[in-house]
């Protein structure tokens, strides 16, 4: 009898069951990820011209400024990357000649007194696929001067010499203008060798610090941008490609110079932070995989009490 | 019914009718200020949010940390305003003049005790207290003030 119930029970069982609906983890995606693309085949080595590095501020012109009795010669430029290079090839002292005299495009201005000003001469380059080429010289100008007052304008009012022989003349062999020492130049640290040494990293803006961490809030754009540094140096990047992230929206899972843009529009639960991971080649190195990680807290605006 | 009876009812009814009618425009006047109480805590809760959400974008490029832009509190006064243009007809002034004179602060940096609630407040946040001069008619008619003044209070911060 027990054996006819449980015969019959299996029975039963088995003509109720169904197939089960099981998904594909790739299935039905609504943004699945394609496939990473395989890199194409690495440009010939070529040289990376000593010092170079990659242009973050442009020239935009020289300026001439005067406050009270100093004249300030300096250089306005524009947060910017024009996707260019540099290096510094001179820097000249106040009257000291250079080599690069007359090259620059943008000329070399003077002193009131005729001393030639000073400054920096960069040499710009773009990358082809050749190599760097120089493309021109800039010259940046960073000097200053002082008018000094006619000293015998500020004399109280003298009484009559009593002698015949005339008082001797004040500041009269001194010049009308003094230069002073350029204050400061942009510091510049060069690449050292053809092969640097190379990190990369995610930063919230084009030329933003590179960060570990990053709060967003819920529903907004983000755009995080892939960096690379070449002996901590920003290199221009080739491509990057999206190892891993949790957001609800992402613009690409792959890229170039563009940042990626990413939403989020679900809570995580408490205390959970995600991450986003990029595989980033750089240009200076393009045989290298450089990870790039970013870890995320996503908050929302909400009502207190 | 008696004569006596119906005179009776009559005079109840006439004693008892201002009463009557005193107490349903009461409740109604009492009805549409809550009303009006409720409307402007969202119009200022809204604004609170929307101030909050407007982030100091280069701060956060610069450091990965929210914080509030430095127009948090002017971005909150005027959401405040549009929120309530709604609610404008039941106001005895004019919401630019409310939205003005609102207290409006910002605690960028945490954590913040806020002097005048003594609340305190771990995230940045965007507190804002107004005081709002209703018009109530319906109690003016029972001698009452015919504006009553209510207070409001929000405060947000991102969480």
């Amino acid at each position: 009898m027990r054996n006819r119930t449980t015969a019959l029970a299996m029975a039963i069982v088995l003509s109720l069951g169904t197939s089960a609906s099981a998904r594909e983890p790739s299935e039905n995606e609504s943004r699945p990820f394609p496939p990473p693309v395989a890199p194409g085949p690495d440009p010939v080595a070529f040289v990376v011209p000593a010092g170079l590095y990659f242009v973050t501020d442009t020239y935009v012109a020289d300026v001439v400024t005067t406050t009270d009795a100093t004249t300030t010669y300096s250089t306005t430029t524009v947060h910017e990357s024009t996707g260019t290079f540099a290096r510094v090839i001179d820097s000249v002292d106040t009257g000291a000649s250079s080599v690069f005299d007359g090259r620059a495009f943008n000329g070399r201005g003077a002193l009131r007194d005729g001393r030639a000003l000073a400054g920096t001469y960069y040499q710009n380059f773009v990358l082809t696929a050749d190599g760097y080429v120089a493309v021109g010289i800039v010259f940046f100008q960073d000097d200053s001067e002082t008018q000094r007052r006619a000293a015998a304008s500020s004399l109280p009012s003298a009484t009559p010499a009593r002698s015949t022989t005339p008082p001797p003349a004040v500041a009269t062999a001194a010049p009308p203008y003094v230069a002073t020492p350029a204050p400061s130049f942009k510091p510049v640290r060069p690449i050292a060798s053809a092969t640097p040494t190379v990190r990369a990293g995610i930063a919230l803006a084009a030329d933003g610090p590179v960060l570990a961490s990053a709060e967003v809030l819920r529903g907004r754009l983000v755009r995080f941008w892939p960096r690379a540094f070449a002996n901590e140096v920003a290199v221009p990047i080739r491509s990057w490609r999206l190892v891993s992230a949790q957001p609800d929206y992402v613009s690409a899972a792959s890229g170039g110079a563009e940042p990626l843009v990413a939403q989020w529009i679900q809570m995580p639960a408490l205390g959970v932070r995600w991450s986003l991971r990029f595989e980033i080649v750089p240009e200076a190195a393009p045989n290298e995989r450089l990870e790039a990680q970013i870890s995320i807290t996503l908050r929302s605006p909400a009502l207190i009490d | 019914m008696t004569r006596d009876d119906g005179g009776t009812a009559a005079l109840t009814t006439v004693l008892v009718l201002p009463l009557l009618l005193s107490v349903l425009v009461g409740v109604l006047e009492l009805g549409a200020l809550r009303a009006v109480v409720y409307r402007a805590g969202a119009a200022a809760d809204l604004a609170t949010i929307v101030a909050v959400g407007d982030q100091d974008q280069a701060e956060l490029a610069r450091t990965g940390i929210l914080r509030l832009a430095p127009d948090a509190a002017e971005t909150a006064r005027d959401y405040f305003a549009r929120n309530l243009a709604s609610t404008a007809p039941a106001l005895a002034v004019s919401v630019e003049e409310i939205a003005a004179s609102a207290d409006v602060a910002t605690f960028a940096s945490v954590p913040s005790i806020d002097a005048r609630t003594g609340a305190r407040y771990d995230r940045p946040t965007v507190r804002l207290i107004a005081s709002l001069p209703v018009r109530t008619p319906g109690f003016a008619v029972l001698f009452m003030p015919a504006v009553t003044t209510i207070t409001i209070h929000s405060a947000s911060s991102p969480r």
